[in-house]
């Protein structure tokens, strides 16, 4: 892992808790975790999740990039963030 | 219901449900619909008896609700989020015989159906599909085929009762002016605890179409591959949907050649995003539809009619009819507000065990054995009979399609620990319509705090209903008459 996926998995960790997990003080979140599974981000949370990750990031989410494979959890956040930049 | 059983006849290999990696034939889903039905009499399920459903979209959500209907029980499908009170609730108004969830869901269901008298609760399917006959008496169409509960302006949730007639009329009346054919391929990201979702299982099953289930709208993404991926050829959605849709990049270049139509009930698109929907899908119609549980649909405006009327909700489905009508039972002219009456086979036996509230929405009508539904909503027609949905004549709020009841909410605020007042109104936002909007006041002597209250409303409410947004004031503002001023909150929370 490189320091920069460290960073998008900090941030994101830290952004997820911030907008969504503090509705759920049961949860414990781990990186692999699935916030559909566990119901802490809902249709319209995903909206807002990417529109932070395009912004905070600078990387341009084309349509179908909208998956749980790209957004489903922290793991899943920061492993698209890292394509997207190292792809340009 | 014996539409799966038909379709299985007539091709048993087509796909009937396709749901993330499992795909189900007609020959399959009647198969296993058959075997809980039996499971469901070996549990001593009878004719006639109540079984609600608490699951996500799935291949298992249809098998209980085919195997429900066709153990001749009728079924209740509920929110999978839904929390333990209001399930309590619903198992007890209904006096559910049995409640099928999944395994994630168990504890809650399991709780809940202890509270409302110790109902059985099946969390395995799988567990219950036996081999066996067919039922000795199938349901005709007067029997019981479903109590769908839905939020009314005062109390506690309503279950609307609709028979096997009520069920197959409102779907054949759709089908038609769809013009939904066994070539369909639906795409279902609402729930099928909602009708709206709920119908396209039921209709696409008439027709022997294949409906590809997904749990929700979460991924958009997902959606557009599948579009494609599946050659979707209708896509029922709610503003909210066509809102994340059109702001996905890339959408207006995908060429999309199957799909051949879009509806939209639940709240009206604004025209600006009818438009916008036209450029993005030129080649697929779109259907503006109003209705409410209480008949399923009420009206749909043709959609060669979209550039005459953009903001009509159309005419009377197909089989049914519709007026305006003043508060003494006049019969309004065009351009004339009043209270919009729907007469049709598609209208419900009323509410389950409240013969008050039945009686507010089901008056008498032009037989003695008639009776036409008040929908409580606001209309007007135009000079050619096309409707035009006003208003409510309650405080309801719409949000992402789904009925917001404030006074449901405001019920758990006031008992959350700390708050002396509470207020909720719907607040207009970009992509739900409207969202919930709380004001609390404090108790002397304490100070709230919002994620708290958020919390305790997300430990009590469906997820739709947890207020977005919580402002706490010193005291509420008041009109003269000294009624919280709903309409101060309204705007000073845009």
């Amino acid at each position: 892992m490189t320091e920069v996926a460290d960073d998008v998995r900090q941030e994101m960790r830290a952004y997820i808790e911030e907008n969504f997990l503090y509705l759920h003080p049961g949860i414990e979140l781990r990186d692999a975790d699935q916030f559909l599974t566990l119901g802490i981000v809902d249709s319209l949370g995903f909206v807002e999740l990417v529109e932070e990750v395009q912004s905070r990031y600078g990387v341009t989410v084309e349509d179908v990039d909208i998956t749980e494979e790209n957004f489903g959890s922290i793991d899943a956040i920061t492993g698209y963030v890292e394509r997207k930049r190292s792809s340009g | 219901m014996e539409d799966l059983r038909a379709a299985a006849a007539r091709d048993p290999e087509r796909d009937a449900i396709v749901a993330r990696e499992r795909r189900v034939t007609y020959g399959e889903l009647d198969r296993l619909a058959g075997g809980l039905a039996e499971g469901l009499r070996a549990a001593d399920v009878q004719r006639g008896d109540r079984v609600a459903v608490v699951l996500p979209n799935g291949v298992e959500a249809a098998v209980a609700i085919y195997g429900i209907l066709r153990a001749g029980a009728a079924f209740s499908p509920l929110n999978p989020t839904i929390k333990h009170e209001k399930l309590a609730h619903v198992l007890a108004d209904s006096g559910a015989a049995a409640v099928i969830c999944d395994v994630e869901r168990a504890g809650v269901v399991q709780d809940a159906a202890a509270d409302a008298g110790g109902v059985r609760v099946i969390a395995d399917i799988e567990g219950h599909i036996r081999e066996g006959a067919d039922p000795p008496t199938p349901p005709v169409s007067v029997d019981l085929a479903a109590v769908i509960y839905t939020s009314g302006s005062t109390g506690d949730p309503k279950g609307v009762t609709l028979t096997h007639g009520n069920m197959t009329f409102a779907a054949d009346s759709i089908v038609e002016y769809l013009q939904m054919e066994e070539s369909d391929r639906v795409l279902c990201v609402l729930p099928l605890s909602f009708d709206y979702g709920l119908y396209q299982l039921l209709m696409t099953v008439r027709v022997g179409g294949t409906l590809v289930l997904e749990h929700g709208f979460a991924f958009p993404g997902r959606v557009v591959q599948l579009l494609e991926s599946e050659g979707i050829t209708g896509l029922p959605g709610v503003p909210t949907v066509f809102h994340v849709l059109l702001s996905l990049r890339g959408l207006e270049n995908r060429a999309l050649p199957e799909l051949r139509y879009l509806s939209n009930t639940g709240q009206a698109l604004p025209a600006p995003t009818i438009g916008a929907i036209r450029r993005t899908f030129p080649n697929a119609r779109l259907y503006s539809m109003y209705g409410l549980t209480e008949c399923k649909r009420a009206a749909y405006l043709p959609p060669d009619q979209l550039d005459a009327r953009p903001t009509s909700v159309g005419l009377p489905i197909p089989g049914t009819e519709a007026w305006v009508e003043d508060e003494n039972g006049n019969v309004l002219g065009p351009g004339e507000v009043g209270e919009l009456m729907i007469r049709g086979a598609h209208v419900m036996q009323g509410y389950w065990n409240d013969p008050e509230a039945t009686a507010e929405r089901l008056r008498p009508g032009r037989w003695p054995w008639e009776r036409v539904l008040a929908t409580g909503d606001l209309f007007r027609t135009d000079d050619d009979g096309y409707l035009y949905f006003v208003g409510r004549r309650d405080d309801l709020i719409k949000s992402g399609g789904e009925k917001v009841v404030p006074r449901e909410i405001e019920d758990v605020l006031h008992a959350a620990p700390g708050v002396r007042e509470a207020a909720v109104v719907g607040i207009s936002d970009r992509l739900l319509g409207q969202a919930v909007h709380a004001h609390v006041s404090a108790k002397p002597g304490s100070t709230l705090d919002v994620a708290a209250v958020r919390i305790y409303c997300a430990e009590r409410l469906e997820d739709y209903k947890v207020p977005r947004q919580v402002t706490v004031h010193d005291e509420l503002p008041r009109t003269s008459n000294g009624k919280i001023d709903r309409s101060a909150l309204s705007g000073r929370s845009e």
